[in-house]
């Protein structure tokens, strides 16, 4: 008696908490998708006015077009400039100085004392003065946006590097004779490429999702137009902010899912 | 000069470039913010930093600071209560790997779009309002909408709980079962043994995790201005300092501001990071 | 009346059978070894004795009350696990305490057991340290400080050593065997280890596929193991071939011997020889030749390869034998040699592995 309750209680527990997950999205397809006000809404008008109509026009829309465009360069900038700063960092501390690793983790989680509604103010106060020309292009963006996804990058190549114990590689690989470009690129890098995936599915939802930043600096990109295109047509709005949601989470979902299956335990978290 | 050895050369080649990064981008706009917030007018004082917690700015802080506890509160408890339940479940298979996926995206999605979603759900025309009151309940004048506090309480936990279910996952797979089970054969309840072992085994992680949802929430800045961009919250304060500058001294009020924002998150992810090196030396021995 | 008893034990996960028709008894202040491969039950075995898991049938009973239904919490049993299990947020004093405040021992008599059991178990100076603090030998030995501290009526070892580097194992060992001696508890050590289970038990009980083979002392079931899977699971043997005589005896390696089954020998049939009941001659003839030396100290084993054939003449590759010599007796040996397989003259009973008829 005690264990069916205790189970039931679980059951009851994890059921609210789905119907809580659930309830929003399936709030948000309906106001997309039914033409029907909700106080219209019975149980005759529960199945008139459905279309896709939404999605049609929201994707033929060509400003969300362009600022779709914005977020996806904006996305492949940011994830290439982190790997191009901290992939040689990882590899030589892990090499090298692995007694520095524990400063380099306290160093790359720095950017999130300095959340972007933050280090926006201090960028207008600096660059906007000093530097007005490197505002003026959107991509300005991507170093800031490659701060915030240093902290889960690098914890992602780090824990790569130790996973396929990368020291051990490289004596042997030099005992066998190789260059130091030849380690890093025949042995290490294909040993890493499901951490690196993994920060690279992360740093592209983030700057897919990033609207604090491009808000105040007055940048085009997909969060930013999406808010605006909501004021202005709501049910398009949402439909589009819909299919963002889904896609990410089918990203996340599908990187996620493959590197369990490989073996490895990803952090999405970063922390 | 001597002659550098070749590794340090190569230490200088990956090293240089991120430290001018970091500095450049990181350090030298933080750092701008925080000498100006010390230095109202070009001089020393402590005027700034001390008037940004006072009137309207005081309320914006002890508002986020509310939020932000609450949020972890109820999300840390939920989130970690998700963690034990779903140890205890070994079945279905399928459940733990797709909420394990799930949590990662949506840990991830505070923004745009759940704004939207919650607005769709709970706002005046949303549907679960609707639903609500055919049977007499209107949980917008109970202050559960989204420009509400509860309101955005309930946007924020959606990213919250799943966020906290992630970060305990590894300190409840962390308690053995051999515990529990030495726990009992020496004769303890199952009470005793989360009282004396159980619940102070988990208290750092939970704590710490609770931190992380505490810096979360309080820095988070998209949803709470889609849902009420004239709300009383830090963030969306700081915004409007920055936007409407015309005032001379209002710059370096937001300075202040986002001084303490800085302050109050370092001393969090301190303490997170102390807490963790805590957490792991119990789940490693 | 036995002490522990389990009968007609039968446990399955799923499709799997861990345990069929499990039946052991165990005599007070008796320490018994369940020995076998992994996956053979032993485990499970166990933790049905401690109450973990519910049996799909039969039952457990301690002084001969019926204890199956009983929980866990209040079986009175100690246990001892192969990850330690010590609560990594308490002191070894608190750990060996946690156990004593459970069942109700006043505060005075508590501090009085705690330090006998840090007194006996030698961590006096462990007391106030965390799991954490200590190596693998400390923390185990305040797992068995802390599995005896409420003199249980039965302590249960699962795998106790196996974490361990070997130094700290054996030393270990010799301590929980001079312990359970001292306290007189009647003990259930589970293993995988045959050395361990023969040097601290008064009775191994081999389990092989959910089943127990046999349970005897160590020597017994070295020397007159009951069936080819204990003979073959227990040390080294020979699987020799050996045919059968009219008076029922076998003729193995030149002698005829008894077979340890007592049934009628068939024609030709297998049976089990000890390395150390070889003895080898030299030869002249290329019937066999010392494939291979190890000196082991005292003793050296010799691999010898020896030609075979098979019931009609024709030559089979050929079977290695392995002979145990005191070192001192090989002097004159060297890899190449031809020499003689021969039975020791001593060894008058051997065990048949296949060929007898029921």
């Amino acid at each position: 008696m005690d264990a069916v309750m205790k189970s039931l209680l679980k059951w009851a527990f994890l059921i609210a908490l789905a119907l809580f997950f659930l309830l929003p999205m399936l709030a948000m397809a309906r106001f997309a998708f039914q033409s029907v006000p909700v106080v219209l809404l019975t149980p005759e008008t529960l199945f008139t006015g459905w279309s896709i109509d939404p999605i049609v026009e929201s994707f033929t829309n060509p400003q969300a077009l362009s600022a779709a465009r914005t977020s996806i360069m904006l996305a492949a900038l940011t994830i290439l400039l982190n790997l191009v700063l901290l992939i040689p960092l990882a590899v030589v501390t892990e090499i090298k100085a692995p007694r520095l690793r524990p400063y380099l983790t306290a160093v790359t989680l720095l950017p999130w004392v300095v959340p972007p509604i933050a280090l926006v103010v201090g960028v207008a106060a600096t660059f906007r003065t000093g530097a007005p020309w490197f505002l003026a292009s959107v991509y300005s963006l991507v170093p800031f946006y490659a701060l915030w996804a240093m902290p889960f990058t690098y914890r992602a190549l780090d824990a790569g590097l130790r996973a396929i114990s990368a020291r051990t590689l490289f004596e042997a690989a030099r005992s066998m004779g190789a260059s130091m470009p030849v380690i890093v690129f025949r042995v290490l890098l294909p040993n890493m490429t499901a951490s690196i995936v993994a920060a690279s599915a992360l740093t592209a939802a983030m700057v897919l999702g990033e609207f604090a930043f491009a808000s105040l600096l007055l940048k085009e990109t997909l969060p930013t137009f999406l808010v605006n295109y909501q004021r202005s047509d709501a049910r398009n709005g949402l439909a589009l902010a819909l299919v963002i949601l889904l896609v990410t989470a089918v990203g996340i979902a599908a990187v996620v899912r493959v590197l369990r299956r490989r073996g490895l335990n990803v952090q999405t978290t970063g922390i | 000069m001597a002659r550098m050895s070749r590794e340090t050369r190569t230490g200088l080649y990956v090293a240089v470039p991120f430290a001018l990064f970091i500095g450049l981008f990181l350090l030298y706009p933080t750092g701008a913010i925080i000498y100006s917030a010390f230095t109202p007018g070009d001089q020393l004082s402590l005027d700034g930093i001390l008037r940004s917690l006072s009137g309207t700015y005081r309320q914006g802080f002890i508002n986020s600071t509310v939020l932000a506890v609450t949020t972890a509160l109820i999300g840390g408890v939920i989130g970690m209560l998700l963690a034990v339940v779903m140890r205890s479940l070994e079945r279905p298979r399928w459940l733990h790997s797709s909420l394990d996926s799930w949590s990662a995206v949506a840990s991830q999605l505070g923004g745009v779009p759940l704004a939207f979603a919650f607005i769709a759900a709970i706002g005046t025309q949303g549907l679960l309002t609707k639903v609500f009151a055919q049977v007499g309940i209107n949980i917008n004048d109970l202050g559960v909408s989204p420009t509400g506090f509860w309101g955005l309480v309930i946007v924020y936990l959606y990213f919250q709980i799943p966020l906290m279910f992630l970060v305990s996952l590894p300190a409840i797979n962390g308690l053995r079962r051999t515990w529990r089970e030495a726990a009992a054969i020496m004769g303890a309840s199952g009470a005793r043994y989360w009282v004396r072992v159980g619940i102070p085994i988990l208290t750092p992680a939970a704590l710490g995790g609770m931190l992380l949802l505490f810096v979360n929430s309080f820095a988070a800045y998209a949803t709470a201005y889609v849902l009420n961009p004239g709300g009383a919250l830090v963030p969306l304060q700081i915004r409007f300092l920055l936007q409407g500058n015309v005032i001379s001294g209002e710059e370096d009020l937001g300075y202040a501001i986002v001084t303490w924002v800085i302050g109050i998150l370092m001393a969090s992810l301190f303490l997170l990071t102390w807490l963790q090196r805590r957490t792991l030396r119990w789940t490693q021995s | 009346m036995a002490a522990v008893e389990m009968t007609g034990i039968s446990k399955s996960f799923g499709p799997s059978v861990a345990l069929e028709d499990f039946s052991v008894a165990i005599e007070s202040g008796e320490l018994v070894c369940l020995l076998g491969p992994s996956g053979c039950g032993k485990t499970t075995a166990l933790r049905i004795l401690a109450g973990f898991e519910r049996a799909d049938a039969g039952n457990v009973s301690v002084a001969g009350e019926d204890i199956s239904t009983v929980p866990v919490e209040r079986r009175d049993f100690g246990m001892v696990f192969q990850d330690y299990s010590l609560f990594p947020n308490l002191t070894t004093r608190q750990n060996i305490d946690f156990g004593l405040k459970a069942h109700k021992v006043p505060a005075t008599k508590r501090v009085e057991t705690v330090d006998r059991m840090l007194a006996i178990t030698a961590l006096e100076d462990q007391a106030d340290k965390f799991p954490h603090q200590m190596s693998g030998g400390q923390k185990q030995r305040v797992a068995l400080a802390r599995a005896i501290a409420t003199s249980p009526r039965v302590l249960l070892l699962d795998e106790p050593l196996s974490a361990l580097d070997a130094k700290v194992r054996e030393s270990l060992r010799d301590e929980i065997r001079r312990l359970q001696r001292e306290i007189g508890v009647t003990t259930v050590f589970v293993t995988h280890d045959q050395h361990e289970a023969l040097a601290i038990s008064d009775r191994v009980g081999v389990m092989s596929k959910g089943r127990l083979e046999q349970i005897a002392p160590p020597r017994e079931l070295y020397e007159q193991p009951a069936n080819p899977f204990v003979a073959a699971f227990i040390g080294s043997i020979n699987r020799v071939p050996a045919t059968g005589a009219d008076d029922g005896r076998w003729l193995v390696l030149g002698r005829f011997v008894h077979g340890s089954v007592d049934a009628q020998p068939q024609e030709s049939g297998t049976v089990g020889v000890r390395p150390e009941e070889i003895s080898l001659d030299p030869a002249t003839d290329g019937q066999a030749s010392v494939e291979d030396m190890s000196f082991l100290g005292p003793v050296t084993r010799v691999t010898v390869s020896m030609g075979r054939q098979d019931a009609h003449g024709s030559n089979e590759p050929a079977q290695a034998i392995l002979a145990d010599l005191m070192s001192a007796d090989c002097g004159h040996l060297s890899i190449g040699d031809p020499v003689r397989v021969r039975l020791r003259d001593d060894v008058t009973r051997v065990v048949v592995m296949e060929g007898a008829h029921a």
